[in-house]
Order: structure tokens, then C-alpha cells, then sequence
């Protein structure tokens, strides 16, 4: 097992590379994509054992002691993150639950390398994380298309910037369109379309680019929840599909349990810090409309929020604190 | 600056969904609110009604009709001047002035404003400057341009590029500069270079608040012309009013503000075209 992960690695590696210089073909090949399956498959499975030691330079988002301090207006200093340990393994979908100034979107702009750690280190696939980093794709909880480009021309933009042809990149964004059901929306401007379809819309703008990594920072906590259980169904789906790794933020615990391979708690902030990590073992594929009612979703749900809620209370407390002293 | 807030909704070219027909139903003039053709109508009549008072006034004697000359006198003459050709060399004159002061101010100001607002040590070094020529009231440049370029076209170019320079300049500064951090970040993300950043991203982020001040912005650029031939040239509308002014035909000085008024007027609708095609992505649209 420990000789896959190398091999998968270098594997991405170089469809990365394709991507950005080749025609889409290439890379969508099927042998490649039931390679990088079997390997994803292998990498879920292999996590689930404490006992494997993977190689350092086969997780896909390592953040080893990241501090991470901002310059406040007062000219002191103020601590989002403090020592942070987080590893993501190739293929695997971890959610970050925090309260709310936990930090949770620091992390993952260090993952980026939108920010860099004021202590610590940065790596992906082993490769220290110097500016953006190039093996992710991230979905921001705004709205972050280009409100002058129609759709297609912002899910093609990945492609065009590095070098492929328009006509090319149109014709796989077209493919994409149809994936996430916006076949008939192509030629619409950001404005015209519906919260949904603009999430639909950044999906396939970060997945063209065929990405090792998705960063995405609560990208469906705008939406109604109807809209979000369909969004997070299909998400999965498109992950299933895919040997991405997935960093996935949100303040639902609900939501993370459902989508992911393991959950990440933090503690309140500032300063906050990992609190616990827990495995969720629920077998895929899961039907996310009726996960709610597994019971082992609900003994994890049990288990999770009883941690969960000390640190969210203990904000809720500080932010009363701070508000009495206003006051 | 603020744009946005003040516009209307508008009806969008594809508003073929639900919400967008509930949108634009919205727009339906309300209960006791008149239609447009109504408010045309009425509109026309406060005209006529000004206008005739004017003239009625004037024919009494109530109003001096050599400082008021009488609006039927105005477009006598602005017919006279039109018939006969003699505006139009001068209005192609001040057109020429404005256009080249309008072309080369905003690509000034544009090429400046990307640069300071990339470049953060250049605009806390060139800020204090920048302010102190703002500030300064631009009409007293216009004696010394006179001297510098002499009585064509150019010293008028000159003085019409000091005005909207700085309309464009700021304008650029502001937009680079208040460009949505998430919109950066993620085409950072998604692979852009400085370039396709500067490309994809700020000049079009620009762009909307430089359309918003196009209207100013060419308005100033007539100003600056008109204003430069009133002091000193050998032709253009400014020339002509000041000719007219020299020999006390009143008439003349309206007749030339008003050919004055709808070329502007002209040259203003055709802006609103250009605005409305170029921000066409816009969610909200100027009415």
C-alpha cells in the first residue's frame, strides 16, 4: 500500500501539467481517470488504518505548526490560527468545523497560499507552498465569478489563462455546463442567474482546471436548504467520480458529516487551534436526502457536536464578555 | 460614487424567467402615475408656455429684448446660422478640441491611474502633487496654454486634457483599487498572471466606475474647449459667442449656446449607448 501513494502523486503531478499545456482530451483520457479512481480508492481506504505511515510527500495539503497573526489597527498583534496541524491526504474530503472566528477561512487561504503563515509550513504533495498554489482550485463563499464574463467565458477562464484555445476551452466548458445542468445558460451574464445556478456556475469554473486540491470555503451557506441538499449531492457525486482531495469549511456540522472522510474541529478563536478529529465511517456512495436518519450518522453527530458545542459556547461567552465591556 | 444605489432596475435583454418578468412588470408605471407619452406631452406644453411667456413679455416690453432677445429672434438665427453653414466649421472646431482633449486625457489618466494604483510607492510619492494640481481652479491655465500653444486648436486640447485627466485619473485609482478581493483571489487561483489580472479583472472592475464618469468627463472636455476659444482663437462655438458678444448681437450669444446645447445633447445620448453596450453585464441599468 505504502508504494501507491508515490506513484499517485506523481501521476497528478504530470496530468496537472498536461492540463495546462495539452488539449483537454488528453487528460480526460479514461485509463488515466480509472487510474487516479483505483488510487483514490486505495488512499480512502489506506487513511482508515492508523497503522499506515504515508510518505511525507504524498499528502495533498500539509500544514505543519501554521501560525498565523494579523496586524491589528490598534498596532497589536492578533492571532486567527495558532499552531495548526492538518493533513490531507490525495482523494480524501475533510471538512473544517469551527465557530465563527475559529479561523476556519485562514486555514484554508494558507492552503491556498493566498496567505502565508506568519510560523509553520505549507506543503502540497510535498512541495512547499511558495505563492498560489497551483495544484488547487478554490470555491469562495461569495460570489467570486466575473460579473462581466457570461458563464461560459467564466468556466472557460481557468483554461484560457493558461494558454489553451478559445474555441477548445469553450468546447469543454460546454461539457461542464451540461454536467452541472446549465447546458441552455452559456450565453447568460452572472447577474441573470439564479444563486444556484451561480454555485453550479463556480464548480464548474474550479473543476475545469481539473484540480488536485478543492479548497472551497462554505460555498453553499448562502443558498436555501433545499437548493444546498441538492448542490451537496451533486458535489459528492462529481468528488466520487474524481481522486480530488476536498478541504471543505463550513459551520454546519451537519453538512460535514454528511460530505466528508473526516471532520476537523476548531477551537474558538482567536488564536483557536485543532481541537479533534474524527473519522466518519459511513460507507459510500451515501444518499446525502436520507443520511440524517443513519444511525451511525447520529452517533457521530452525538459525539462531534458534544465537542463542538464547549467551543462554541465559549465564544458565544466572549462575545458576550466583549459586548459587556462596550457596553 | 455611488452608482449602483441611485440606478433604476432595468429590464435585461434575456429576462425571460419568472423573477425577471416579476421584475420588470415592476416597471409598469404605477396606479396614477402618467405614462412617458403623457409626461412628453406635458412636458412640451411647460416648453411652449415658458417659451411664449418669454416671447410675449418681450413683444410688451416688459423684458428688455436686447439683453432677452426673443426666442422666436434666437432661432431666426440659429436658422440663419445653420442655413447658411456658417456654425458648422465652428462647431467641428470645438468637436475637434473635445475629442482630441477627451482621447488623450482619459488615456492619461487611465495609463496613470492602473499604474499608482498597482504601484504603491508611486502614489504615496506622487499623491501630494497630484492633490496640489487638482486643487488648483484649471480656468487660470487657460492665459498661460494660450502663450505656450498659441491661438488653435492646442492650447484648447491642453486645457480640456487638464479637466479630464483628473476625472479619469481618480476615477481609475478608486476602481483598481476598490476592485472585490474575492474576484483577485480567484483568478489568482485559477492561474492568472499579473497580466491576464490586469486584463480580466481590474480593467473591467475599472471600467464601470470610468463609464460612470464619462458623462462628466466628456462634458468637461466641451467645456475646456469652449471655454479656450472664449478667451483667445481663431475659430470654434467659443469664438463664435465671443464674436457675437463683441458686437452686442445678444441673439447671436443664445443662438450659439443653443446649437451648443443639443450637440452636447447629442453627443450625451450616444455616451449613454456606448455605456449601456459596454456594461451591458450589469445587473442594474441607468433609465
Amino acid at each position: 500500500m505504502a508504494g501507491t501513494r508515490p506513484a499517485l502523486s506523481n501521476n497528478t503531478g504530470v496530468r496537472k501539467q498536461v492540463s495546462v499545456r495539452g488539449p483537454m482530451h488528453h487528460f480526460r483520457s479514461a485509463s488515466v481517470n480509472q487510474q487516479g479512481e483505483q488510487a483514490a480508492g486505495a488512499g480512502r481506504e489506506e487513511a482508515k488504518m492508523p497503522a499506515a505511515q504515508p510518505g511525507t510527500s504524498g499528502y495533498a495539503v500539509e500544514l505543519t505548526g501554521c501560525t498565523k497573526e494579523f496586524p491589528t489597527s490598534g498596532g497589536e498583534t492578533y492571532f486567527a490560527v495558532r499552531d495548526i496541524d492538518l493533513k490531507v491526504e490525495p482523494g480524501r474530503f475533510v471538512s473544517i468545523v469551527g465557530p465563527t472566528g475559529s479561523g476556519k477561512s485562514t486555514i484554508l487561504n494558507m492552503a491556498a497560499g493566498l496567505l502565508t503563515p506568519t510560523f509553520g509550513e505549507v506543503k502540497s504533495f510535498g512541495e512547499p507552498v511558495t505563492g498560489v498554489n497551483r495544484r488547487a482550485s478554490y470555491m469562495f463563499q461569495q460570489d467570486a465569478l466575473l460579473p462581466w464574463k457570461t458563464v461560459i467565458d467564466n468556466v472557460s477562464l481557468g483554461l484560457t489563462m493558461a494558454g489553451v484555445s478559445k474555441a477548445e476551452a469553450h468546447a469543454e466548458s460546454r461539457r461542464w455546463l451540461e454536467k452541472v445542468g446549465l447546458k441552455n445558460f452559456a450565453d447568460r451574464y452572472p447577474h441573470q442567474l439564479s444563486g444556484g445556478m451561480r454555485k453550479r456556475t463556480a464548480i464548474a469554473q474550479a473543476w475545469i482546471v481539473n484540480p488536485d486540491i478543492l479548497l472551497m470555503d462554505e460555498p453553499f451557506s448562502a443558498l436555501d436548504v433545499q437548493t444546498r441538499q441538492i448542490m451537496e449531492n451533486e458535489l459528492l457525486q462529481l468528488w466520487q467520480e474524481s481522486d480530488k482531495a476536498v478541504v471543505f469549511i463550513t459551520h454546519d456540522l451537519d453538512e460535514a458529516i454528511a460530505l466528508s472522510d473526516e471532520v476537523v474541529i476548531l477551537g474558538a478563536g482567536p488564536g483557536s487551534t485543532v481541537v479533534g478529529s474524527y473519522e466518519i465511517d459511513i460507507p459510500r456512495p451515501r444518499d446525502l436526502l436520507d443520511i440524517r436518519d443513519d444511525p451511525r450518522f447520529v452517533a457521530l453527530h452525538r459525539e462531534i457536536w458534544g465537542r463542538l458545542k464547549v467551543e462554541v459556547s465559549k465564544t458565544y461567552e466572549s462575545a458576550l464578555a466583549e459586548e459587556g465591556e462596550a457596553a | 460614487m455611488t452608482i449602483l444605489g441611485s440606478r433604476k432596475p432595468g429590464s435585461t435583454k434575456n429576462g425571460s424567467s419568472a423573477g425577471q418578468d416579476r421584475y420588470t412588470a415592476h416597471r409598469q408605471p404605477r396606479r396614477g402615475e402618467m405614462s412617458a407619452l403623457a409626461m412628453r406631452s406635458v412636458q412640451l406644453l411647460l416648453t411652449i408656455l415658458v417659451l411664449g411667456a418669454w416671447e410675449l413679455l418681450g413683444r410688451a416690453g416688459v423684458i428688455d429684448q436686447f439683453f432677452f432677445p426673443l426666442p422666436s429672434d434666437i432661432f431666426q438665427t440659429v436658422w440663419l446660422w445653420v442655413s447658411s453653414g456658417f456654425v458648422f466649421p465652428h462647431l467641428w472646431v470645438t468637436m475637434q478640441e473635445a475629442i482630441l482633449a477627451f482621447l488623450v486625457g482619459a488615456a492619461v489618466g487611465l495609463l496613470l491611474g492602473f499604474i499608482l494604483a498597482r504601484v504603491r510607492f508611486l502614489e504615496r510619492l506622487l499623491d501630494p502633487f497630484l492633490q496640489m494640481f487638482n486643487a488648483l481652479p484649471r480656468v487660470v491655465l487657460a492665459p498661460i496654454f494660450l502663450l505656450w500653444f498659441g491661438l488653435g486648436i492646442w492650447s484648447k486640447v491642453a486645457f480640456g486634457f487638464t479637466l479630464v485627466f483628473f476625472i479619469v485619473f481618480f476615477n481609475t485609482l478608486e476602481g483598481v483599487k476598490s476592485v472585490d478581493r474575492v474576484l483577485v483571489d480567484n483568478a489568482k487561483m485559477l492561474g492568472a498572471s499579473e497580466k491576464q489580472l490586469l486584463r480580466h479583472v481590474f480593467i473591467p472592475s475599472a471600467l464601470t466606475w470610468i463609464f460612470s464618469s464619462l458623462h462628466i468627463s466628456v462634458g468637461f472636455a466641451i467645456t475646456g474647449a469652449v471655454v479656450g476659444e472664449y478667451l483667445g482663437a481663431s475659430g470654434g462655438m467659443g469664438y463664435a459667442i465671443a464674436q457675437a458678444q463683441g458686437v452686442f448681437d445678444t441673439k447671436g450669444v443664445f443662438a450659439g449656446m443653443f446649437i451648443l446645447m443639443i450637440a452636447v445633447l447629442i453627443i450625451d445620448l450616444l455616451v449613454n449607448r456606448l455605456e449601456r453596450h459596454l456594461l451591458r453585464w450589469r445587473p442594474v441599468r441607468s433609465s
